[in-house]
């Protein structure tokens, strides 16, 4: 746990709110293609995975049977889009029997009332 | 006085979210705000279908949408992305596509995800309808 | 006999918790469409001290459901007018689905 919410710099970074599981629906790959579009545009960007969005995140996904991508592949090009800061509720990983060395990526996990903190401490915010 | 964005991603008729949008836009007309723009993403996109015929005695949420962008001066953007995966095209993409009809007319108009980062970023208000 | 099947997860209904955990001092919940269900007295999911006294619900949607007369006591009704003007009095608004 960290608490680094706060942080000044980072009070007019875009938040993006992912809580759909991928292959299921488009939402997740919806919501990570405005991540990566905003900072293309040079906005600041972080996810937050919250719900069954944690498992975005984990390790081991693969395309689907009719060759759907997935968002594994999007997930890995964060990086190229400094896209860094990756929030993760410790709780809905805990509700689902997993833990952070399940995850395809490193985080920072925060505690309830750090993902409330979060999201007060961030005006520009979108849910998917 | 506030300028608004609305980010529709519920489909017309399926659920009532689309529904929900446009009320809230006229409700905040009614009180002095600007609906600057609605960015319809997801399958919020098949509300600019200039293709849809409800029955008579429903609400046309096409021509509604189509008489706030006259009335409101308000955009509608349809996101190409999720529109054209869904069969949500203008002539100018058709074309592209070589596909043999179109979908979409003004005063609705194809965009791209950036123009939802822009009114996150210049608008007052944004706010979202889910399906 | 009957072969059932299953196509969201065990916690796709988790709405109201993850809510919750996003739910900061000074932040106030509108209970619009379906979810006018939770603000009928002793719904699952919303009987928290976390949103006591910062919760409404639309009442052109829980009118429309049947539920203007069953609204629990503590919750608020908010016609569209005032949904607008809760948007003018929080800069953000934050849709859960």
């Amino acid at each position: 746990m960290t608490d680094t919410t706060q942080s000044a710099s980072s009070s007019e970074a875009l938040l993006i709110v992912l809580r759909h599981p991928p292959h299921g629906s488009s939402w997740l790959r919806e919501g990570i293609d405005v991540a990566l579009v905003a900072a293309a545009f040079g906005r600041e960007v972080e996810l937050l995975f919250q719900g069954d969005g944690v498992f975005a995140l984990l390790e081991g996904q693969a395309a689907g049977a009719l060759d759907q991508k997935g968002t594994h592949p999007q997930l890995k090009m964060l990086e190229m889009y400094d896209i860094e800061r990756l929030w993760v509720s410790q709780r809905d990983l805990d509700r689902r029997g997993l833990t952070v060395d399940d995850l395809m990526l490193p985080v920072t996990t925060l505690d309830p009332d750090g993902v409330a903190a979060l999201h007060a401490a961030r005006p520009l915010s979108l849910i998917f | 006085m506030l300028s608004y964005a609305l980010l529709v991603h519920a489909a017309p008729y399926s659920t009532q979210g689309a529904l929900s949008a446009l009320r809230f836009a006229e409700a905040a007309i009614a009180r002095g705000h600007r609906v600057e723009t609605v960015f319809f993403y997801h399958d919020g996109v098949h509300n600019a279908s200039t293709l849809m015929a409800p029955p008579q005695d429903e609400v046309h949420l096409g021509e509604r949408w189509k008489r706030l962008g006259e009335t409101a001066q308000t955009a509608l953007l349809v996101c190409v992305a999720a529109g054209l995966r869904r069969g949500i095209v203008d002539g100018t993409e058709a074309t592209r596509h070589d596909l043999a009809q179109y979908s979409v007319e003004p005063p609705f108009e194809l965009t791209g995800i950036g123009q939802l980062v822009d009114a996150v970023l210049t608008h007052d208000r944004l706010i979202t309808f889910p399906p | 006999m009957t072969l059932h099947l299953i196509i969201r997860t065990p916690h796709s209904s988790g709405i109201f918790a993850d809510l919750l955990d996003a739910f900061a001092d000074g932040d106030y919940l509108l209970l619009i469409e379906d979810g006018c269900y939770a603000a009928l007295p002793g719904a699952a999911g919303l009987d928290d001290a976390v949103v006591a006294g910062r919760i409404g619900v639309l009442r052109e949607d829980a009118e429309s459901r049947g539920l203007l007369a069953r609204v629990a006591p503590s919750i608020e009704i908010v016609d569209m007018d005032g949904f607008v003007a809760l948007t003018e009095r929080f800069p953000k608004s934050l849709s859960w689905f």
